[in-house]
């Protein structure tokens, strides 16, 4: 390692963000790029080129892609093929058989990713203990591989019934047909998730085996240009569940990087809850067409096996079995348009302006009244500095989009825009409610950190009604998915299917269990070339459940003293109670999944030592904004010369390049010693 | 913009009634959660065999939130059954009524009801309810509900619009009354608890929502949802040519004879109305496909929300323009003490019959004819040790093709919505089962058309259980097939077949109690979906890719779509 500067570079769908820190001045710093999606590496060498990073200087490097989830969406992975048991070929079109849609009598799935004439069959069985029913029928593998090749298939996918937990006659196939097809990616389910469920796996394994080789030569290309530039840092990926792997680790398990962008954030929303000394968080991240939240408690963010690549209300979506930060999304950004339906009600979203046209205001052809339109009307956002003035906009444009919905409301076109940002405003409240109130958990234990461009914008007057103790915006909140990706650490989660009733389970088998499971985290790490001393105790939890019953509840389990069936029951029904309310204390309980995280310490940045504030008065003058029922004349701030230890009262704005932040009339901001902003109803003293 | 400043008591304003509109859709779903999550019933949270919602005072829904279709129309009649024998002076806070089966303005007896009134202050302002398929309510059989049932009191408990808490205070007498009553107890008293908590949480939450914006808002915003839903229904019809439309159907039988059951209708559309009269359909039936007023209305209301708002929330409003006429006493109108222990084999042939009428019109709307049949069974025993289990499921079937689109495959029926098929991970833990296939129905040919059908589903179960079991099913649709459109052909028909040791297959459509072997195969095969045009005309490409992905074989493909290509080619 030569150099004293960490970077992260995160590729979103408008613009490549890059942070940086310099560990010997303790000095952050962020530039952008545009991104470039004919080759996505051109845009991360812009961006820290933009940043002025040094190549030799770089000591770690994290990177957090779309390009994972670009090949599925735009479905320009590679020809895929599926093996699996025989009499399951069709598992993979049959899904689960829903209709999400019910009404729509003409509902079609989700098409599979393997046709299917590229879906093989073979002799093999095993029961869900583990028995042997049938023999794996190696001799048949030789066909299907002269198939695949004949087929001109670029990645072979396997699923095996019961491999989650019985992985062997996957690993033989796997083996034999790497073997008879190099240059081919061969994934098997049970090198990706060991959970039950043949559907979702096999929909996990394929959407791994199709994006297989496109990351693959993704990661080598950046690396080699990287390398090219000077770079000689370790370099890592930024995972779905939080954490990084290098990047050799990452190249075998694609899917796991599916979400890293938006997950980043959530990472970085913990580590601000460590900073302020709340471990409670929720955060929210508001872009330009949805608005991202998720509940961090006692500073571990929530991860979630149940992730759908496209799903929605209309559609059952592509199951992912990989960690995942659990995230909820709506459809409610700033490029949301308010729009009236058949019946004569007005709604706001979820179809958007997106980035082109995007919003009226824009000027670029868009005549959508949208939730960004109606901030410029009601002065919430400044004209002349949209993007710290790199974009012009024009306000006019703004009022003629809402002119139709503002006269057939009958009221004027800031009654109309302000009524607007109540609406989307109470859509994110109810997402949020979502993710605490409903899961059991009373928000006045959060604080909110919102980041996001349009993040900061709204959360203060989601505030009360959510009755979070306070709201923080972060530094950086512009890019603040990059930011998170700076102080994240290595990290594998291993969740194992085992179906066993608690009661007579002994400790010593569970202890098994989950020393299993943590050899093979631990040793996922060290492959990695962490050290072993770098790697704390995993943490480990239980799914468990009611017998009879479907859906689990993660209990964590803090030592192997807590391994009693006593102990784990009292737990279960403790949780089970937060989350709905009643627990049955007569009824059996049963385990479903065990499950690990490993870390390994990685010599992260200390933050703290905050950037010296610029020259100059922070108070840039005034202006008139509309609130939902007055217009007040309110003071404008200029967040990059706002010094640490300052305070002052709401109605206020702040403004930065990326984003403005709106503070109420009634509450009062802070700046700590980070550099946060720290609202909080007027009430509290800060 | 305003940190949530309302003044209490204001009436409404667009952008409040918005506000408070999506909060009651956000209540309907999280009653859905609390209930989906926290049932005990295999066939509740895997199945989502539920619905949950809210009326208002007078009975009308203003959110709902389904897990299947069949609950789309029950909640009305439900809750006026018990504002009829409970009237609403007589309602307490805290108070929770229950009611169940067909003659509450229900399904069967298995779908049990609870209601809830809600206060504001002294008024009654609102109700919740909860409806929750349960496993066992006692009854004849294990599951309760028999396809050879001829009286409803075969079927299990009834609940006649009883006080299940009297303001706040359980009526321990009633719960021990079904404990002693079902044969898995600690299941059904776990749903009874998974209904209880979701229409609490609709009384804590619709209480929020007055606090927070006053009672007139509220009562203001319920009456312009469902002026709202009728507006938006009406928008829709106006689009439909006016007319007359009818159509016929063959109901396969009531699992005590095979005698084909004929039903009928007559649909009449104007610009304000649709009006469905099933008059001249047969008279019940002794066996339990029957179905009562109110899921007669719930299968109606299903596809009239499919063709005028499959995507607006469910509500009373927007079925204001839906009249349904039906003499009593119809195998879509029975009366006590038929059985209707499985309703929707009928109800399904009303939505299926007003679909018929009117798909030639409705292209973008409707697809040619599906299985229809839920296809449901059940596959149970007592272990060597003496324990009950039965596996209970539904099973995906194939859809009619679209004028523009080939019909969906392995999709569950049009009386369920979002329902799961069982993976056979999970049926190989919790059953003495092996699955050793699931497949597409390609074997069976049929749908062929323009625009082909989608395919049913194979799905094979061999029985491990040393002392073997039982088969119970009530699969319709195993004689009459799914019908094409503009000369698309029929689809397949829908059928169970056990295939014994000695290599016996006894095949059939509804059957209970038929006893199982250990090592005995029980395959259930639904059927593939009606096409829609002329096969000739399908493009030599796709006759070509369907072919290669074995879909149709090669004499189907020369013979009935008339290629010339799939000799070279194979």
């Amino acid at each position: 390692m030569s150099g004293a500067i960490r970077v992260a570079v995160d590729i979103g769908g408008t613009f490549t963000d890059v942070v940086a820190f310099d560990e010997t001045t303790g000095r952050v710093w962020a530039a952008k790029a545009s991104t470039t999606p004919a080759n996505f590496a051109d845009g991360v060498l812009d961006a820290l080129r933009a940043g002025e990073v040094e190549a030799a200087a770089i000591a770690s490097f994290v990177h957090g892609s779309t390009v994972v989830i670009n090949a599925i969406t735009q479905r320009c992975g590679v020809k895929t093929a599926l093996l699996t048991t025989a009499g399951f070929r069709d598992v993979l079109e049959i899904g689960r058989g829903n209709r999400p849609d019910m009404y729509n009598l003409k509902y079609h799935k989700p098409r599979p990713f393997v046709p299917r004439h590229l879906r093989f069959e073979v002799a093999e069985r095993v029961g869900a203990d583990g028995a042997v029913w049938t023999p794996l029928a190696l001799n048949d593998l030789e066909a299907i591989a002269v198939s695949c090749h004949e087929a001109g298939v670029e990645a072979l996918a396997i699923c095996f019934l019961h491999a989650y937990a019985h992985p062997e006659h996957e690993q033989q196939a796997a083996a034999f047909l790497r073997g008879r097809l190099p240059g081919i990616a061969v994934c098997a389910s049970s090198e990706i998730t060991r959970e039950w469920r043949e559907f979702e796996r096999s929909s996990t394994v394929v959407l791994n085996a199709y994006v297989q080789p496109i990351l693959n030569g993704y990661l080598s290309d950046l690396e080699a240009r990287l390398r090219a530039d000077g770079v000689s840092a370790p370099l890592f990926a930024m995972l779905s569940n939080g954490g990084v792997a290098t990047f050799a680790a990452s190249r075998q398990t694609p899917i796991a990087m599916v979400e890293s962008g938006p997950v980043a954030g959530i990472t970085g929303a913990a580590l601000i809850g460590g900073f302020i000394d709340d471990p409670n968080i929720i955060s929210l991240d508001i872009g330009g067409t949805t608005a991202k939240c998720s509940l961090i408690e006692g500073g571990e963010v929530k991860i979630t096996t149940d992730y759908r690549m496209e799903a929605s209300p209309r559609s059952s979506g592509y199951p992912l079995k990989v960690p995942v930060v659990d995230i909820v999304e709506i459809g409610a950004g700033g490029g949301s348009i308010a729009w009236f339906d058949a019946g004569g009600a007005l709604k706001v979203g979820p179809l958007s302006a997106g980035a082109d046209p995007g919003p009226a205001c824009y000027g670029r052809g868009g005549v959508e009244p949208t939730v960004t339109d109606a901030l410029l009307i009601t002065g919430v956002l400044n004209p002349d500095y949209f993007l710290g003035g790199r974009l012009a906009v024009d306000v006019e444009l703004a009022r003629r989009a809402y002119a139709p919905l503002a006269a057939r409301l009958g009221v004027s076109i800031a009654a109309a825009a302000a009524g607007v940002i109540r609406v989307v405003n109470e859509q994110t409240i109810d997402a949020l409610k979502l993710i605490s109130v409903r899961r059991g958990y009373d928000p006045r234990d959060f604080t909110l950190v919102a980041s996001g461009g349009g993040g900061p914008t709204h959360a203060a007057a989601l505030m009360a009604e959510l009755g979070v103790r306070r709201v923080v915006i972060p530094p950086f909140p512009g890019a603040f998915s990059a930011w998170g990706m700076l102080l994240t650490e290595p990290r594998v989660d291993r969740v194992q299917t085992r179906v066993l009733p608690l009661a007579s389970t002994p400790p010593a088998e569970l202890e098994r269990l989950f020393a299993a499971a943590e050899t093979e985290a631990i040793a996922a790490l060290t492959a990695q070339g962490f050290g072993a001393e770098t790697i704390p105790p995993p943490r480990r939890g239980l799914d468990m459940r009611y017998q009879g019953q479907e859906h689990t509840v993660e209990v964590p389990v803090t030592g192997s003293e807590d391994l009693a069936s006593e102990t784990l029951t009292r737990a279960f029904h403790e949780r089970h109670r937060q989350r709905y309310t009643f627990a049955l204390d007569d009824t059996p309980v049963e385990i479903v999944n065990i499950r690990v995280t490993a870390t390994a310490d990685m010599a992260r940045p200390t933050l703290g030592t905050p950037n010296a504030p610029g020259n100059g008065d922070p108070l840039k003058g005034s202006r008139l904004v509309s609130f939902e029922d007055q217009s007040l004349p309110t003071p404008i701030y200029d967040r990059a010369l706002l010094p640490a230890g300052f305070t002052g009262a709401g109605p206020a704005i702040v403004e930065e390049p990326s984003t403005t932040t709106v503070v109420h009339a009634g509450q009062r901001f802070a700046v700590d010693a980070l550099g946060n902003l720290i609202i909080s109803a007027g009430t509290e003293r800060l | 913009m305003s940190p949530s400043q309302t003044t209490p008591g204001a009436s409404a304003d667009a952008f409040t009634r918005e506000v408070i509109r999506n909060k009651l859709l956000a209540i309907a779903g999280e009653m859905g959660i609390v209930l989906a999550r926290t049932s005990m019933s295999p066939i509740v949270y895997e199945v989502l065999d539920f619905a949950c919602g809210i009326t208002d005072a007078q009975a009308q829904v203003i959110a709902q939130d389904n897990g299947l279709c069949l609950f789309t129309g029950t909640f009305t009649p439900q809750v006026e059954s018990i504002l009829q024998r409970h009237p609403a002076e007589t309602m307490r806070p805290g108070d929770i009524f229950m009611t169940n089966g067909p003659y509450g303005g229900g399904t069967h007896t298995a779908d049990v009801a609870l209601v809830m009134p809600i206060f504001a202050g002294e008024r009654l302002i609102a109700f919740g309810i909860s409806v929750t398929h349960w496993t066992e309510i006692g009854g004849k059989v294990l599951g309760s509900l028999s396809p050879d049932s001829t009286e409803i009191f075969q079927e299990g408990l009834q609940f006649p619009q009883l006080k299940l808490y009297r303001a706040g205070e359980i009526n321990t007498e009633l719960i021990e009354l079904i404990r002693e009553n079902v044969r898995l107890p600690q299941m059904s008293l776990g749903d009874l608890s998974a209904g209880v908590a979701a229409v609490r949480i609709a009384g804590e939450r619709l209480g929020g929502i007055v606090a927070r914006y006053g009672l007139a808002a509220t009562l203001a915003t319920f009456g312009a949802i469902l002026d709202h839903g009728e507006a938006i229904a009406r928008d829709a019809l106006g689009r439909i040519p006016p007319g007359v439309y009818e159509a016929e159907e063959i109901i396969d039988g009531d699992g005590i004879t095979e005698d084909p059951i004929p039903v009928r209708v007559r649909v009449e559309i104007t610009p304000e109305r649709l009006i469905a009269d099933f008059t001249g359909s047969s008279p019940q039936v002794r066996g339990p496909i029957n179905c009562a007023r109110g899921a007669l209305m719930s299968a109606c209301k299903t596809l009239f929300k499919a063709i005028t708002a499959p995507d607006a929330p469910s509500n009373e409003g927007l079925f204001r323009p839906l009249e349904v006429i039906a003499p009593e006493g119809t195998v879509f109108t029975a009366v006590r003490p038929a059985a209707t222990g499985w309703y929707y084999e009928s109800s399904a042939f009303a939505t299926e019959l007003i679909w018929k009428a009117l798909a030639p019109l409705l292209p973008e709307r409707l697809s040619a004819g599906s299985y229809v049949s839920l296809c449901a069974y059940y596959i149970g025993g007592t272990r060597p040790n003496g324990d009950y289990w039965v596996q209970a499921t539904p099973q995906d079937g194939g859809w009619g093709a679209g004028s523009d689109i080939d019909g969906e495959s392995g999709l569950i029926a049009t009386t369920d919505g979002d329902t799961y098929n069982y993976p056979a991970e999970v049926i190989e833990h919790a059953f003495p089962l092996a699955m050793e296939r699931n497949a597409l129905n390609v074997e069976a040919g049929g749908g062929a058309g323009r625009r082909r059908g989608g395919f049913g589903t194979i799905r094979e179960f061999r029985v491990l259980n040393p002392t073997g079991g039982f088969l119970l099913a009530s699969i319709g649709r195993s004689v009459q097939r799914p019908w094409g459109v503009a000369g698309g052909h029929e689809g397949t028909s829908n059928f169970y077949e056990v295939v014994r040791g000695d290599g016996e297959v006894v095949r059939g459509g509804r059957v209970t109690g038929l006893p199982l072997a250990a090592g005995d195969l029980v395959r259930v095969v639904t059927g593939n979906g009606g096409g829609w045009g002329n096969p000739r005309d399908r493009e030599a490409e796709l006759v070509l890719a369907d072919l290669r992905d074995g879909y149709i074989i090669a004499e189907i493909a020369r013979e009935i779509y008339g290629s010339d290509e799939s000799q070279e080619t194979l």
